[in-house]
């Protein structure tokens, strides 16, 4: 019970840290990386009523009147085959949607979810690239072990809050809206 | 903790006296050796081994287990073949229990609306298979060799690195199912690596299997409880397909390569397909010609066989209790020459891999030996590969698949569907869904005899690749002497008639890619080793010590385990 309590305790303290800037709706969720785990942060953004759509293949085009961009990263072979593209076009891509989003004063979210099956290898490419160019991540634990994503995060001054699983995503999630 | 760091962990925490000689993921022993996707079920077929049964025994252990801990490629709900080889009667057998189509087959069926519905489940032939391999070839009774399979169904297991990514990339299709959700994923997330996963209806399941056998699954109150559930999700099955499903052991197809005899998987799967590539690249001499990593030309030989005989597969393959088969043509070495004479050493030919033309194999048949496979016997009734040989010599080597990842996503009494009606071909294709037919599949489970004696048991999953990435590692061992674990990590590569590119992982050298893409290939490169290639088990056998190396395919996270 103690220790519940002092998990709790330590979990408020970080979403009061982490929630301090805020950010606006509607949100754009997209991928970088093509896997499966856009559709996650799709699904938790329902089920906390943030106002927006998902794009998997979003383009500069997609982001009239967004106002926060979700940025799920991870590799997947097979969601780039379903989408037809190579690594390279979806990193160019991805590039292009970062820089507009710089360009028009979009903040970015990033939310990596999938732990550690979307580190490493090709998946460390588009994590690095959304995380250093991000306002605030949420990051499931087991993904950032190594201390990438809080490395990434103290060298750029970047909110960060590390959640156990995926479902603990929900309410920091919602707290950046808030 | 590293995947590979815990499994070793595990071994020797688990298997403090078993001898193990270990670099990397080649182990070594000379009373018995079991190499699968998981070292839950290796440790299964060696506890049984140990326990005094033979490599049929083990077989059947570690391919339950493999159903509960590895559920994404495999488990009871699909099928696949046995190839089995005894020693003391030089003689080898195949059960074919790949699953068969339900007597009233889906109309209008469309594998992209369809796949993730009852409508996808062909009738399940896993323990029909299993329990006719026990009955026939068995020692220790089935209760025991279904002991560990119910044990980490009811305690559970710690989800792996593969399970864990499989889960994440098909959390939206197993949320589909409530039964299947509530099994793999928490508050509709997925289950990730190292949580622990129990399955509590499978492990009652298997318990009745183990208490029943195959009357157990196929008739009684389980079969009902299928019945009704699979027609919920959209089937149109009947108690009678589940009791009437049965295995058949007959032959398996065989062929020769460079003074080995090769034993394969029987139509409708693949094993002529691995026999006739053999027959053409005899007609080179691929160990001059130099590796495929040195030498882009070995490796276009290789590719643009895998053109002709995945064609030739298309176009006469399909359940020969349906179809004639050529299989006289298809296995001469006459037919081999002509296919091998077409290909064009310096360029591929045609250019688009989709234009591939087809062999003609019946010209060198004689029709009245058309072999339906079957051996004067009473007929008993994503995929995952495991091989077990035992301390005399006797060898297993098993594929086994649920169709695709998850199969149909459709559990049941926690066993959960494969999806083999979506392995039928259109209307004017042999391979055509009708009634209580069997598909055509690509599992090609083989083994390797040299002077009469075991000297290679190898077999993978990875559905269209299966073919292909078979005959790689036999010719890495076969033409170019490597060893199991040489042979197993050697960089591979893929392609065939319904492919636009050349598949091929990076470790074959930019230099090569290079030079494939100036010869004409369309090359798609994947970084490092990939999953996609499939994960071959293997084993071989030293002839003059009788020492067997076995080797599981870091692709995909296996382990062998020796003894």
């Amino acid at each position: 019970m103690k220790k519940t309590l002092s998990i709790a305790a330590i979990l408020l303290f970080a979403l009061a840290a982490f929630s301090q800037n805020k950010f606006e709706q509607p949100v754009l969720i997209t991928s970088a990386g093509q896997s499966a785990d856009v559709k996650l942060v799709q699904l938790l953004a329902k089920r906390q009523a943030i106002e927006g759509e998902t794009k998997v293949m979003a383009k500069e085009t997609d982001m009239d009147g967004v106002k926060t961009l979700i940025i799920v990263p991870g590799f997947s072979s097979k969601g780039l085959g379903s989408a037809g593209i190579s690594q390279e076009d979806e990193m160019n891509r991805v590039k292009e949607l970062v820089k507009t989003a710089q360009g028009k004063n979009i903040p970015i979210v990033m939310m990596h979810i999938g732990g550690k099956s979307r580190r490493g290898g090709q998946s460390d490419g588009f994590c690095e690239i959304i995380a250093e160019n991000c306002k605030a991540m949420i990051v499931v634990k087991q993904g950032n072990e190594d201390g990438f994503f809080t490395d990434i995060a103290k060298k750029n001054n970047i909110q960060i809050l590390e959640v156990e699983k995926i479902s603990d995503a929900a309410v920091p999630l919602k707290e950046l809206f808030k | 903790m590293n995947t590979l760091k815990f499994r070793i962990l595990l071994i020797w925490l688990v298997f403090p006296f078993i001898l193990i000689a270990q670099t990397g993921n080649l182990v070594q022993g000379k009373n018995g050796m079991a190499a699968t996707a998981h070292p839950l079920a290796s440790q299964a077929a060696i506890e049984m081994l140990q326990k005094g049964g033979n490599a049929v025994d083990a077989a059947i252990a570690a391919t339950f287990v493999i159903g509960v801990v590895e559920p994404d490629g495999s488990g009871i709900g699909g099928g696949g073949g046995m190839l089995i080889y005894l020693k003391d009667k030089n003689q080898s057998f195949y059960i074919n229990f790949y699953p068969r189509a339900p007597e009233n087959i889906p109309a209008n069926f469309n594998s992209s609306n369809d796949r993730l519905t009852g409508r996808s489940i062909c009738i399940p032939g896993t323990v029909a298979g299993l329990t006719l391999a026990h009955k026939e070839f068995g020692s220790l009774p089935l209760s025991t060799l279904l002991g560990p399979a119910i044990r980490y169904a009811n305690d559970g297991f710690a989800i792996d690195a593969t399970l864990g990514s499989l889960i994440l990339d098909n959390s939206e299709a197993l949320a589909k199912n409530k039964a299947t959700a509530s099994v793999y994923l928490d508050e509709g997330f997925p289950k990730m690596e190292g949580e622990i996963l129990i399955q509590k209806d499978l492990a009652e399941t298997l318990s009745v299997i183990s208490k029943k056998g195959f009357k157990g699954f196929y008739k009684g109150s389980i079969a009902k409880d299928m019945v009704e559930g699979i027609n919920k999700g959209g089937g149109n099955f009947t108690l009678d397909d589940f009791k009437n499903y049965q295995a058949e052991l007959t032959e398996p197809v065989k062929g020769n390569y460079r003074g080995y005899e090769i034993i394969s998987a029987a139509n409708p799967q693949s094993g002529v397909s691995i026999i006739e590539g053999l027959n053409i690249l005899e007609n080179a001499d691929l160990n001059r010609m130099g590796h495929y990593t040195k030498n882009a030309k070995t490796l276009h030989l290789l590719a643009e066989t895998f053109r002709k005989i995945y064609t030739d597969r298309y176009y006469f393959i399909a359940d020969p209790g349906f179809v004639d088969v050529p299989m006289k043509g298809l296995l001469s070495k006459e037919f081999a020459l002509e296919r091998f004479n077409a290909i064009n050493p310096s360029m591929p030919v045609p250019a688009k891999y989709r234009d591939t033309e087809i062999g003609n194999p019946i010209k060198y048949q004689n029709i009245e030996d058309t072999d339906k496979n079957l051996i004067d016997v009473e007929r008993n009734g994503e995929t995952t590969h495991l091989c077990v040989i035992d301390k005399d010599g006797n060898a297993v080597s098993l594929t086994q698949t649920l169709g695709t990842f998850f199969g149909s996503g459709q559990i049941v009494n926690g066993v959960l569907f494969n999806c083999a009606i979506t392995n039928f071909s259109g209307a004017n294709n042999p391979n055509s869904l009708q009634s209580k037919k069997q598909s055509r599949s690509s599992i090609a489970p083989s083994i390797v005899l040299k002077d009469n004696k075991p000297f290679l048991v190898l077999g993978t999953p990875g559905a269209n690749r299966i073919i292909s990435t078979v005959l790689e590692v036999m010719v890495n061992i076969l033409d170019f002497n490597m060893n199991a674990e040489e042979a197993n990590m050697a960089p591979r590569f893929y392609t065939q008639k319904f492919e636009d590119y050349l598949h091929v992982e990076s470790g074959v050298g930019q230099e090569i890619i290079d030079e494939l893409t100036k010869m004409g290939h369309s090359i798609r490169v994947y970084d490092g080793v990939d999953l996609f290639f499939g994960g071959v088990q293997l084993i071989t056998i030293d002839p003059q010590t009788g020492m067997y190396t076995g080797s599981a395919d870091i692709r995909r996270g296996g382990l062998a385990i020796g003894y």
